[in-house]
C-alpha cells in the first residue's frame, strides 16, 4: 500500500481564512480536508499517513523553518509519494505547492501538485509535476481525479511518459526515444500537412511572448541613475558562477565599482551562441562600460548604477527569461535605477 | 529600457518596445576590425544613441537606426 503525504495551506487544512496565514507548520495524522476525498479516490492502494499544514504567508515569508519543517516531516513521516494542494489559482499556495514538491524532489521523493496553468508558482520550480486545474477550490473533485493517476505511477516508482500523455504541464524535459520515423520525414510530413491546412503536432512548442507596455520615458537624463545589463554572458575571468553556454537558468550581478572600462584581464565573455572570441578579447564590445564612464563623467547622465546585471541568452527558457527579468527588475528598482541600456547579443 | 541588438526583430518580437540596431552579434556595441580609436568612436554614438532612446515616447516596439558607419 502506498504511504502518501499530503501538504495543505491552512485554508483548505480548515485552520482559517487570511487571519491564520501565518499558521506554522503543523504535522497531523491521515487525511485532512480534500486529503478524505482523495484518501476515497485512493481505496486500498494508498494511504495518506500524515498531512503537513502551512500558513501561506508563513511558508512564503519565511522560507527558512517553513523548509526545515517540510524536510523534518518527510524524515519522519517517509512517504513514497507527496501530493501537494491542490492550489488553483491561488499565487502563495502555489508557490508553497511548487517549494513543497522541489523539497521532496531532493529528499528523493517523488511528488505531484495541480494549479491552475498561470499560476505564479509553476515558475519557482518549473521541474514540478503539475496537473493543470481549474482556477477556485469548486475544481477540488476534477482535481484530485486528474491528480490520482500521477500519485499512483509516481508512488510505484515508475517513470512517467511525456506530458501530453500522462495529463501534467509540460516541464521542459525532453528524454531521448525511439521514433517510428526519422526527424527529417517527421519534419517533411509535418510541413505537407501544414501546406494542405490539415492538423499536425510540433514536437518543439514555442513559447508566446507577452505584450509589454512600454515605460514612460527618461524626462531627466543628467540626473538619472543608469544601469547596465547584458544577456552577452559577460562574467568575470574564470567565470566564477558557472554560466553555461546555453540553457542557463540564472543571472549574476558583479561589482564596476572603480572601473574605468572592461579588460580581458578581468573579464571574458562564455556565451556559447556566436563565437565570442572578440567579446573575450575586449568584452567593451557586449557590456560598454568605456564609453558610459566617459559619458558619466561628461555629466551626460546622473550616475551608473554600480554593477552589471549578465545572464547567457542562449537556449534560455522563457520561464527562466521571465524569472530572471523580474529579478534583475527588482534589483534596479532597489539601486533606484531610471534607465537601463540592456545589450543582447 | 532600450535594448541594443543586432537582431531587431527578435527583440521586438519578444516586447522589447526601444531597440536600437547594434553592429553585429559578436559584437554588439563596436567593431574590432576598425582602428581602436575608430571602434571607440562607433561604441560611443551608439550608446549616445541609446540614451536619447531612453528620453523617447513610444507606443510599442520600436526600432531606432544608430547614426551609421564608422
Amino acid at each position: 500500500m502506498l504511504r502518501v503525504g499530503h501538504y495543505l495551506n491552512q485554508f483548505f487544512a480548515g485552520v482559517g481564512a487570511e487571519e491564520h496565514a501565518n499558521h506554522p507548520p503543523e504535522q497531523r495524522e491521515g487525511a485532512v480536508g480534500p486529503g478524505r476525498a482523495l484518501q476515497a479516490l485512493l481505496k486500498d492502494e494508498g494511504r495518506i499517513v500524515s498531512t503537513l499544514i502551512c500558513g501561506d504567508n508563513f511558508f512564503n515569508e519565511r522560507p527558512e523553518p517553513a523548509h526545515a519543517a517540510v524536510r523534518g516531516w518527510l524524515e519522519a513521516t517517509r512517504p513514497d509519494v507527496v501530493v501537494a494542494g491542490p492550489a488553483f489559482a491561488a499565487g502563495r499556495y502555489g508557490s508553497a505547492c511548487a517549494q513543497v514538491c522541489q523539497l521532496a524532489a531532493a529528499a528523493g521523493v517523488p511528488a505531484v501538485t495541480g494549479m491552475h496553468p498561470e499560476n505564479p508558482g509553476l515558475l519557482l520550480y518549473p521541474k514540478a509535476y503539475v496537473v493543470p486545474t481549474g482556477n477556485s477550490a469548486a475544481e477540488m473533485g476534477r482535481a484530485l481525479g486528474a491528480m490520482l493517476p500521477l500519485v499512483r505511477k509516481l508512488g510505484a516508482g515508475r517513470v512517467l511518459g511525456p506530458a501530453s500523455a500522462e495529463g501534467y504541464l509540460p516541464r521542459g524535459v525532453r528524454r531521448p526515444a525511439m521514433r517510428e520515423a526519422t526527424g527529417a520525414d517527421r519534419a517533411v510530413s509535418m510541413l505537407i500537412a501544414k501546406l494542405a491546412g490539415k492538423p499536425f503536432q510540433t514536437e518543439i512548442p514555442v513559447d508566446a511572448y507577452d505584450a509589454v507596455p512600454p515605460a514612460p520615458p527618461v524626462l531627466d537624463l543628467r540626473g538619472a541613475t543608469i544601469a547596465l545589463v547584458t544577456s552577452g554572458a559577460i562574467v568575470p575571468r574564470g567565470n566564477p558562477d558557472r554560466f553555461k553556454r546555453c540553457s542557463d537558468t540564472k543571472w549574476a550581478r558583479y561589482s564596476l565599482k572603480g572601473l574605468e572600462a572592461m579588460s580581458a584581464e578581468t573579464f571574458e565573455c562564455v556565451h556559447g551562441g556566436f563565437y565570442n572570441q572578440m567579446a573575450s578579447d575586449n568584452p567593451n564590445l557586449v557590456l560598454p562600460l568605456d564609453v558610459m564612464r566617459e559619458l558619466e563623467r561628461e555629466g551626460a547622465f546622473g550616475r551608473l548604477v554600480d554593477f552589471y546585471c549578465s545572464t547567457t541568452g542562449n537556449d534560455q527558457r522563457l520561464l527562466d527569461c521571465r524569472r530572471n527579468g523580474a529579478e534583475i527588475a527588482a534589483a534596479l528598482v532597489t539601486e533606484r535605477a531610471d534607465g537601463v541600456l540592456l545589450v543582447c547579443t | 529600457m532600450t535594448v541594443i541588438s543586432a537582431l531587431p526583430p527578435l527583440a521586438m518580437q519578444a516586447g522589447a518596445n526601444r531597440v536600437v540596431q547594434g553592429v553585429k552579434i559578436e559584437h554588439v556595441c563596436g567593431d574590432p576590425s576598425l582602428t581602436p580609436e575608430l571602434d571607440h568612436r562607433l561604441r560611443r554614438r551608439l550608446v549616445e544613441r541609446s540614451l536619447e532612446v531612453l528620453q523617447t515616447p513610444v507606443s510599442g516596439p520600436t526600432l531606432f537606426q544608430s547614426a551609421g558607419g564608422a
